[in-house]
């Protein structure tokens, strides 16, 4: 089976700035792909390679079989996008829309299949300055299966959402994962990530850093906890150094904030503690949690994910 | 989708439509000229009497320093409206009346045009009676014989049709600029510009249908201009109103590609409403919408015979109150057809999506 989206050797510069380095990745057909990464890290630039609108400076993308720079109306046919913002005319009503953007696809569903796909049925003649924030994303979802594509793009589907609104969208998400479409989104949240993707690939600076599921990239982790200590004073470095040989040490972007990751092994923990407390550096905080790809992504950029 | 902007369409339509209204509250036949040349071929005494006479009229200005200027290039004035009245004193106007062998001279000439019927009478009137005044040397003579009127039928043109073309050709300049470059700007910031680049939808079609839409908008505002000009305010169109409609679908899509061209330097679209302004308003000025552009000073009113409202000005005006056939209009519609071209070569050149 050909994969939904074969990515090699994309290189995409902006003038001087390279916002795509290099990136080699494929998404197979059905699965649900997420790109994972901070701001700034080529997400939006990848997705928009996929979907026509930008041309790759260097490497080959394939979409759906074909090359994104001899066949972009076959392709921009037999896939839905939904932008990061959400860009509909004011004067139309949600059915309107919906029978406009089908109107430029050969292939298109009714109005009211879609808005009964994600819910908005009841608000068929309103228009999309009337609705509310997870609203208009769901309305958005339903414009980029216009088409009944075989890949779905979604840049940030959930940014700016509350989290029932996200766990919506999840759940639409999953609806059409579960009818074969493939789906690639980017995102900023983990758990997000975590709970729709069944692959993920984590990028920084225009690098792609790891593509795994959710689960081998936590298991790629030599650990089973971490722990977030909180502390009034910061480590000195022969301090940090002391600590860091014993069990794994890393200092956050935060000030004083530091993340310790162990096996099931307490005097581990108990050392560090001990070490803690006769440096006198007033400890404030302590958190122990699982893993989480939050700590992958930490582990890989060394930088916290952010909005 | 655009008449769903209701607010825009209505100003769009609104804003010629109240100029219209202003300018037809004018009374401008008030102010056609009372100008009077005297044209002296005797050059005599009893000439110099009937010139002092007739300065003493109020209701007409005797114009001086013109003495030089030929017969036929004051009734061109006459006929332009430069001018209200002339008169030609005829030689030996100032033989005395009656005496032998002189012969009778020929009788002092008024011309004028109809244009202003009741002001016609009172100089009609006053004319003849100051000529016999002058003439008789206190013996009865018949003053028909002295003043021979000569009056050219004008088609009634006031300032007002000259200005109905202009104000129909600025609303068409404004709406075109202003509602285009705001429209696509707005779409622009709110990327639906780029949603439409994932569909499969050629990017022609989409232009072709923006340009469409409001080609038919201009249709429907000289339409309403046209008949609010006319049957409000007893404007006057002698030529084709097919024909205008034509021109000004050319014109409008000379206008849309401008506003293309400068929605893509705004960055908002209150910035391109603001450059429209700045583009139409000189604009409206420089290529005599109200004013003749003879009046500018310096090389101007060259310059100003190569914008883009200029030709289409033209071409209306000699359709509307010359009532000249399209075809006779063909050097203006010509220069209209090269700014198309070059604003829609500018257009592609210069248009950004995101």
């Amino acid at each position: 089976m050909q994969s939904a989206v074969q990515v090699e050797g994309l290189v995409k510069k902006f003038g001087t700035v390279t916002a795509v380095d290099g990136i080699s990745f494929q998404v197979e057909q059905g699965e649900v792909f997420g790109i994972l990464g901070p701001n700034g890290a080529g997400k939006t630039t990848i997705l928009e390679i996929i979907e026509g609108l930008q041309t790759p400076t260097e490497g080959l993308v394939k979409v759906l079989g074909r090359d994104i720079r001899t066949d972009a109306r076959n392709i921009k046919a037999r896939i839905g996008v939904q932008l990061q913002s959400s860009a509909y005319y004011d004067y139309l009503d949600l059915t309107e829309i919906l029978s406009l953007l089908g109107s430029f696809y050969p292939k298109r569903v009714t109005p009211d299949t879609l808005l009964e796909q994600v819910g908005l049925l009841d608000r068929a003649k309103s228009r999309v300055g009337e609705l509310s924030g997870g609203q208009k994303q769901r309305f958005a979802v339903a414009a980029s299966l216009v088409n009944d594509p075989e890949l779905v793009i979604l840049d940030e589907p959930t940014t700016g959402l509350d989290p029932q609104a996200r766990r919506n969208l999840w759940s639409l998400v999953g609806e059409i994962h579960r009818r074969d479409v493939t789906v690639v989104l980017t995102t900023h949240y983990m758990e997000e990530a975590e709970v729709m993707c069944d692959r993920l690939a984590i990028m920084d600076q225009g690098k792609l850093l790891a593509v795994d599921s959710p689960r081998n990239l936590i298991s790629q982790i030599d650990a089973t906890y971490a722990v977030k200590l909180v502390m009034a004073k910061p480590l000195n470095e022969s301090q940090f150094a002391s600590l860091n040989g014993s069990v794994e040490l890393v200092q956050t972007g935060e000030d004083n904030t530091y993340l310790l990751r162990f096996k099931n092994d307490p005097h581990a923990l108990q050392s560090v503690l001990d070490e803690i407390s006769k440096a006198d550096l007033g400890l404030e905080h302590l958190e122990i949690t699982p893993v989480t790809l939050e700590d992958v992504f930490l582990e890989l950029t060394g930088a916290e994910l952010r909005d | 989708m655009m008449v769903r902007n209701r607010q825009a369409v209505f100003w769009a339509l609104f804003f010629p439509l109240l100029l219209v209204v202003v300018f037809g509250l004018f009374d401008f036949k008030g102010v056609s000229s009372t100008g009077l040349l005297i044209i002296d071929l005797s050059q005599g005494p009893r000439a110099d009497l009937l010139r002092e006479r007739l300065e003493g009229i109020e209701f007409l200005e005797v114009e001086s320093d013109q003495a030089s200027i030929s017969r036929a290039k004051a009734v061109d004035e006459l006929v332009d409206g430069d001018l209200g009245y002339l008169i030609v004193i005829p030689q030996g106007f100032d033989d005395p009346v009656g005496e032998a062998g002189a012969g009778e001279p020929g009788p002092v000439e008024l011309v004028y045009t109809t244009r202003n019927p009741q002001r016609n009478q009172l100089v009609d009137g006053a004319v003849r009676s100051a000529v016999s005044d002058v003439r008789s040397d206190g013996q009865p003579i018949v003053p028909a014989q002295m003043v021979s009127a000569d009056i050219i039928a004008t088609p009634e043109v006031d300032y007002f049709d000259t200005v109905l073309m202009g104000l129909l050709a600025l609303g068409i300049m404004t709406n075109s600029i202003i509602s285009i470059a705001v429209r696509i700007s707005t779409y622009r910031n709110q990327s639906i510009l780029k949603r439409l680049l994932v569909t499969p939808l050629p990017i022609w079609k989409f232009f072709a249908g923006e340009i469409t839409a409001h080609v038919l908008l201009a249709l429907v505002q000289t339409g309403i201009i046209l008949a609010v000009g006319v049957f409000v305010f007893g404007g006057r169109i002698e030529g084709n109103v097919g024909w205008l409609l034509v021109i000004t679908v050319l014109g409008s899509i000379v206008f849309l590609n401008v506003g293309f061209i400068l929605s893509a330097w705004a960055r908002s679209p209150a910035a391109a409403s603001g450059m429209g302004n700045a583009v139409a308003l000189p604009m409206m000025f420089f290529a005599g919408t109200f004013f003749s552009t003879a009046a500018l000073p310096w090389v101007l009113p060259e310059v100003a015979q190569f914008l883009p409202l200029t030709p289409m000005l033209e071409a209306l005006r000699e359709v509307a109150i010359d009532s000249a056939p399209l075809w006779d209009t063909w050097p203006h519609l010509a220069a209209l057809g090269v700014w198309v071209a070059v604003t829609a070569i500018a257009a592609t050149r210069v248009f950004r999506f995101s």
